[in-house]
């Protein structure tokens, strides 16, 4: 589609969706290349110069950049134009859509229902075709999960693949740039686009960037794909089991080897509360330069700390302000040994005891999500069951390893959009896209 | 976890917490309580913590050379309050 | 009793930088504020730290200098605080693993050796600096990112001397390695002095005073033993000395309390998430060690092998530009002790009434013509006084300067003699005066034939020419 038309759609879905908090008009193609043209949706945690970034938050609901993320000054020189910043959980924290200061984000296909989080604008507005491309971050699930609740393809490569900088941070261990695309194909494109080694960013993959789409297929023949025993285990829909069963039964008929894999259940479960204190831990020490000072929705105060507090006070949301005072107490230095630093702990043993798992096959399935998009006020689980542990929350092991991931939309379950996650070995995104693609393709020729 | 726990958490913070909120917090810790109760049940001993998805050490450093500054206009556009070129608060007492 | 002083230094010495430590902007003084800041000094979301070559290049030759141990793996942590100087709401800095450890210093004081063990050397950055007005504080990022290092001492010292001579060593050796333009005044350079007081036969140290914001050697000097008077009189009147941080005022002539810390702060140290360890190359670490600048002690051999003595050298390391100014010079001059001469005395007079300035008004390579005319008797000593106090003032050089003013000088025998000659005829009382052994008649002679001359005459010449004319009478 043309840039007009998405922003007819953009205008069109926002009452309704409220995927958006800037559509952006003015922007114009400053470069030929292989996004000439195409219109492009930013996650509002997505630095653009001169363009209002929010984050998702009040704090910073005045906040005009002075710089470009460098993803950004990617797709301008690759002919992209931006269309809109996209509704995204206050600050990148909340898996459901629904914490943004500008209000709840609604799934398109059933308005009473979440599109997941936190990167819930971006998936929306691909789902709703107002554009084929939207950028995400990933932190624990923010792009594979909501890709699964709406139905679109939603990838994160591997750690350190695309630049983080100028990304308003999560957990800066755990981030990573993802996106959301129509299919594969564009998938695989836009991490020749996005991806290469950036001087701005130490922790980038010390690689040019990757030229996947050229050398893109879909032949499995040979491969050997990992069903993830203990999710399917934890997953107690029919539906969910029917459909994930179907799609390796067609990977089995396109030449590919099925087996099982398995990894140590009790440390699969720590998986939840290690990326809780790791993730907020971070994220807490990470904030503390939105203080109003300098930038931000600043509140008047007679002395600086009052400032400072009023403008915080004001300006987070209540559920950021929970998440820093945990992620405060975890950090503190008697606290550490018990919290930060055994979670940190933990992670090695988790991310050991995954790879070795990984390192049986060439790319692991999954379901992405136990069914489908859970309704607006939440889902009622018990927190403890594997169905929350694991089902729910495996895909953060992509996260903790730096691991590229994938979450591809396969067939609806209870008439709503569902999707199936692959994690492929480390650096390895041409296994992952591959496999992306064949089922994919097996999808839309019907099983 | 208690109350007055949080609120001096809140304080060294740098925001406030409403009484229902401070209260919200202290039930869902010990519900969180449990959670993080899981890590225990992992070995640790002789594991040392995982800062960086990756390790390996990294080998280039930039180059000392000035090739990126923002105009002074640029610099405090977003400043609440700016004099005579720099930003300004309130006295800060020292 | 006497009791011990123990006494540690923290020093925070900012790197000679191009750009800043984790960006690339400007690192520079300037007056303008807030024109060399980028979004990484300013602390806005979504940036990320890049590290400095050459900052680490200069940390190591300050680890090299001190003897320290190096740690080549480069981890940074976060120290979180809130403050208005601190954009980020933390400091990267390197809390657990510093780049060097279990260095040491030796310098002399009254004549003795003293060893001063140091604790860490430590890369971290420099605040953003804060200007407080009456009703509002101003602050300036320029500073903000600034390359920092600092230097942690055991208490090894003992007396306001030993602090100052410490301080002063160290600070000289890191300005001479071009780690630091170690201005105390300008804040490039700072010191935090730790001080206790303990009971001379007791194994239990006394409580800890910290002094900070000191400006020069001699107020550290006057500050420790300002301190020391505090604590001795409030142990002898059976007070305790208050854990606190003090500063010093120069009015007052004694120590200050700022305002007392509240309970210790927990800074949340925790290894900074956006710089992986950076693993240094051994062979760039050795080409650094190989190529270290001469120290303060080198060139002070140097010069003493060029002929300078004990006292001058000392003199010309204790003011690099000076140094510096005097070593150009001396590669294109005939008279190398005439450079020395000139530079201990004439240009060292100079530089305390213009500071920097002078080097910029009168180059080495003007210094050195300048000099040669005097070698080849184009002018007198006592011209050249004068001349080189214009060249201060107009940077021109030299000759252009004496065929400007017409200044010549006489050295022709019978020009010179004519005036001895007049000169003995109005003063007889001299001839007399000579021969009862009362060399000053020799000076008054040639004083005379000065005035005479209008300062032209040579005086080294006319001193001998009115001794032999003495001689004769």
């Amino acid at each position: 589609m043309n840039v007009n038309e998405a922003i007819n759609r953009l205008k069109e879905i926002q009452s309704t969706t409220n995927a958006c908090v800037t559509i952006i008009e003015h922007d114009v193609k400053t470069h030929e290349g292989v996004l000439s043209d195409v219109p492009i949706a930013l996650k509002d945690n997505v630095i653009t110069k001169g363009i209002l970034t929010t984050g998702g938050s009040k704090l910073l609901s005045n906040y005009i950049p002075p710089y470009n993320a460098t993803i950004v000054d990617k797709i301008k020189q690759a002919g992209g134009i931006i269309v809109a910043k996209t509704t995204l959980d206050e600050l990148g924290m909340g898996g459901t859509g629904t914490a943004s200061f500008n209000g709840p984000v609604k799934n398109p296909f059933d308005l009473t229902r979440q599109a997941g989080g936190s990167s819930s604008g971006s998936a929306v507005v691909v789902a709703a075709k107002a554009v084929d491309i939207a950028i995400g971050s990933d932190t624990g699930d923010s792009v594979r999960k909501p890709a699964s609740y709406v139905g679109v393809v939603g990838t994160k490569p591997t750690y350190g693949r695309i630049s983080r900088y100028g990304i308003i941070p999560y957990a800066s261990s755990l981030d990573h740039v993802g996106y959301f695309t129509s299919d594969v194909r564009l998938a695989a494109l836009m991490c020749d686009v996005l991806s290469g080694q950036d001087k701005m960013d130490h922790t980038s993959l010390p690689y040019p960037s990757t030229t996947l789409a050229p050398q893109l297929h879909d032949d499995v023949k040979g491969k050997v794909y990992g069903i993830f025993k203990e999710v399917l285990e934890a997953i107690d829909h029919p539906q969910t089991l029917k459909n994930f069963d179907a799609v390796c039964k067609a990977l089995e008929s396109k030449g590919a080897i099925i087996k099982t894999i398995s990894m140590n259940e009790t440390i699969l479960r720590t998986c939840l509360p290690t990326y809780y204190i790791i993730a907020n831990c971070e994220a807490t020490a990470n904030h503390s330069n939105l203080t109003g000072v300098n930038f931000g929705l600043t509140q008047e105060g007679e002395d600086v700390e009052t400032i400072m507090t009023n403008t915080r006070t004001h300006g987070f949301g209540p559920l950021i302000r929970k998440r820093f005072v945990i992620g405060s107490y975890g950090l503190k230095d008697e606290n550490q040994d018990k919290l930060f630093r055994k979670a940190q702990k933990v992670r090695r043993v988790i991310v050991n005891e995954f790879n070795r798992m990984l390192s049986e096959c060439d790319g692991l399935i999954a379901p992405a999500t136990t069914s489908t998009a859970p309704l607006l006020e939440g889902a009622n689980m018990n927190v403890l069951s594997n169905a929350h542990l694991i089902a729910e929350n495996y895909m953060v092991l992509a996260n903790f390893s730096g691991a590229p991931s994938i979450t591809v939309p396969i067939m609806p379950v209870d008439g709503l959009p569902h999707g199936i996650n692959l994690t492929c070995k480390i650096e390895d995104e041409a296994t992952m896209f591959q496999l992306a693609l064949a089922i994919e393709t097996c999808v839309k020729e019907g099983l | 976890m208690n109350k007055d726990i949080i609120l001096s958490l809140a304080e060294e913070l740098n925001f406030t917490l409403s009484e229902g909120e401070v209260e919200n917090i202290v039930n869902e810790f010990h519900s969180l309580q449990d959670l993080l109760s899981l890590l225990e049940t992992i070995d640790t001993e002789g594991v040392s913590e995982m800062v960086y998805p990756f390790e390996s050490p990294l080998l280039t450093l930039r180059d000392d050379e000035v090739t990126h500054e923002l105009s002074q206009s640029q610099a405090l556009s977003n400043a609440h309050k700016v004099k005579e070129g720099y930003v300004s608060v309130p006295k800060v007492v020292k | 009793m006497k009791r011990d002083v123990v006494i540690g230094i923290e020093i925070h010495c900012e790197l000679k930088t191009n750009s800043k430590m984790f960006s690339a902007s400007r690192n520079s003084i300037n007056d303008t504020p807030n024109i060399h800041v980028n979004e990484i000094d300013l602390g806005h979301p979504g940036v990320l730290p890049t590290l400095n070559k050459r900052a680490v290049e200069l940390t190591l030759r300050a680890c090299m200098l001190t003897h320290c141990e190096i740690d080549s793996l480069i981890k940074f942590d976060r120290k979180n605080y809130y403050y208005s100087d601190l954009p980020k709401g933390f400091q990267i800095t390197q809390q657990f693993h510093p780049i060097g450890k279990n260095g040491l210093i030796e310098f002399e004081v009254d004549q003795q050796r003293k060893q001063v063990r140091l604790d860490r050397i430590h890369m971290e950055e420099d605040t953003a600096k804060q200007y407080h007005l009456e009703d509002e504080t101003h602050i300036d990022y320029n500073r903000a990112g600034v390359p920092l290092i600092e230097i942690v001492s055991k208490p090894d010292m003992s007396s306001a001397k030993e602090a100052k001579e410490y301080v002063s060593t160290l600070r000289n050796m890191l300005i001479f390695a071009e780690v630091t333009d170690g201005k105390m005044e300008e804040g490039s350079l700072r010191c935090d002095i730790n001080i206790s007081l303990k009971e001379a036969d007791s194994v239990q140290f006394g409580t800890k005073v910290e002094i900070k914001n000191l400006n020069s050697l001699n107020n550290i000097e006057k500050a420790i033993e300002a301190e020391i008077l505090r604590q001795n009189q409030l142990l002898d009147a059976g007070e305790k000395v208050l854990m606190q941080t003090r500063r010093y005022d120069e009015t007052l002539k004694t120590t200050v309390a700022m305002r007392s810390k509240e309970s210790a702060v927990d800074y949340r140290y925790f290894p900074e998430p956006n710089l992986r360890p950076i693993q240094l190359e051994q062979a760039w670490i050795d080409s650094i060690q190989a190529s270290l600048p001469k120290t303060p002690q080198q060139w002070l051999e140097h010069l003493i092998e060029l002929g300078a003595t004990v006292i001058e050298a000392n003199i010309l390391i204790n003011n690099k530009s000076l140094l510096d100014f005097f070593i150009e010079a001396s590669k294109e001059v005939k008279d190398v002790r005439l450079a020395l001469n000139w530079t201990i005395t004439e240009v060292t007079s100079l530089v305390n009434i213009m500071q920097e300035k002078l080097f910029e008004m009168v180059s080495s390579h003007h210094f050195a013509l300048f000099l040669n005319c005097i070698s080849d008797k184009v002018i007198s000593g006592k011209q050249a006084k004068d001349v080189l106090k214009w060249m201060s003032e107009s940077g021109k050089d030299a000759q252009t300067l004496v065929n400007e003013h017409g200044l010549v000088m006489v050295s022709d025998d019978t020009a010179l003699l004519n005036w001895i000659d007049e000169a003995i005829q109005e003063n007889p009382q001299s001839i007399l005066d000579f021969k009862q052994g009362k060399d000053r008649a020799v000076g008054f002679l040639v004083g005379q034939v000065m005035k005479k001359s209008k300062g032209q005459a040579d005086p080294a010449r006319c001193n001998a020419l009115v001794r032999a004319r003495l001689l004769e009478q």
